[in-house]
């Protein structure tokens, strides 16, 4: 008889419940990365850096070497850290505001300089901890508290495509992966993929995870899994976009 | 800060599976009641640590054991025990 739950070893157990909102897409991403780090026993290695939004919630989420930086500055904090000690494993946990909008400078420079780290990003189509305002990935036609009647591509442009522009600037041996919280299983062999990536010293790695806003999508548990599952991947393709295995056939055209 | 023992908890004894319910980690989010392949789970009488409803299995007999709910719970509140 189980007196224990069963949270992955990485995991802080302490500060548990934690502090995201209920069927918070991110506790589900977390937990996938808690399990990958289990099974790839490297949790003396990890640097976790955690970005503004509510993926800093994620401050005190394991039991590694935690740090929280400025708004978008994640990804070249984490490959400072990277550069001095280069046997670290860094992980630049972030949402979609923090990668694709103030920080896809730094997403993009990192990326095409093929820095040795992981990043991964919660992509749940608004900016949620400031009240569900319009991201650069709120879909076509979706409703959030800045664009009332729907998106408007005519006015805003169509939503960033992530790992499809990762997976375009990057050289070979680079790891872009787009998972969803619908599947952990799938988006914990992603992670895995990608941290084992960092470890063999190969190149960047970018997980894209589609998560749930129920708190801003304004959903009950129904409509939120028909929207990540449904409505989502339509616009946003889950798969491996690119993998070290292919050739620079690819990135040669 | 309580250590991961100190989580209230409630078992139910079903006949392929033993069901636990972490009340003390459980937000009542319901993403395990859609995700369950056979419907078993429902709204529990019983509060989880936001003072909404938890969740159980809604008789003896349906549950299969698949682990589903724990697998997609965000929290890690439901921990699934398989019988032989």
């Amino acid at each position: 008889m189980s007196k224990v739950p069963n949270m992955p070893k990485s995991w802080r157990v302490e500060t548990k419940p934690h502090k995201f909102c209920p069927g918070c897409g991110h506790g589900l991403v977390l937990k996938a990365l808690g399990e990958a780090i289990d099974e790839l026993n490297i949790q003396d290695r990890i640097v976790f850096g955690c970005d503004i939004g509510c993926s800093l919630l994620s401050w005190d989420f394991f039991n590694v070497d935690t740090v929280q930086t400025h708004h978008g500055r994640t990804t070249p904090v984490m490959t400072g850290i990277k550069r001095a000690r280069p046997d670290r494993i860094c992980i630049a946990y972030m949402g979609d505001g923090g990668g694709y909008a103030i920080g896809s400078q730094h997403l993009v420079n990192a990326a095409s300089r093929n820095e040795k780290i992981t990043l991964i990003l919660a992509n749940n189509c608004n900016y949620g901890m400031t009240g569900g305002q319009m991201a650069p990935t709120t879909l076509p036609g979706m409703k959030t508290e800045t664009s009332p009647y729907g998106r408007d591509i005519e006015d805003t442009g169509y939503p960033t495509q992530g790992p499809e522009m990762v997976a375009a600037i990057t050289q070979h041996k680079a790891y872009v992966a787009r998972g969803t919280v619908a599947n952990v299983r799938q988006l914990k062999n992603y992670i895995k993929k990608a941290l084992q990536n960092q470890m063999d010293n190969n190149g960047f790695s970018f997980v894209e995870a589609l998560a749930g806003c129920p708190t801003n999508w304004s959903t009950n548990a129904k409509d939120t899994w028909a929207f990540i599952e449904e409505e989502m991947p339509k616009y946003f393709k889950v798969g491996e976009i690119k993998t070290p295995a292919q050739k620079e056939e690819n990135t040669n055209g | 800060m309580s250590t991961s023992s100190a989580y209230k908890m409630k078992q139910f004894d079903t006949k392929k599976a033993v069901f636990t319910i972490f009340t003390g980690l459980c937000k009542g989010c319901g993403l395990c009641i859609q995700k369950c392949p056979v419907n078993t789970l429902v709204w529990s009488d019983d509060l989880g640590v936001y003072g909404t409803p938890a969740v159980q299995p809604k008789d003896t007999d349906t549950c299969t054991g698949c682990g589903m709910c724990s697998v997609v719970c965000p929290d890690c509140a439901i921990v699934i025990e398989r019988k032989k």
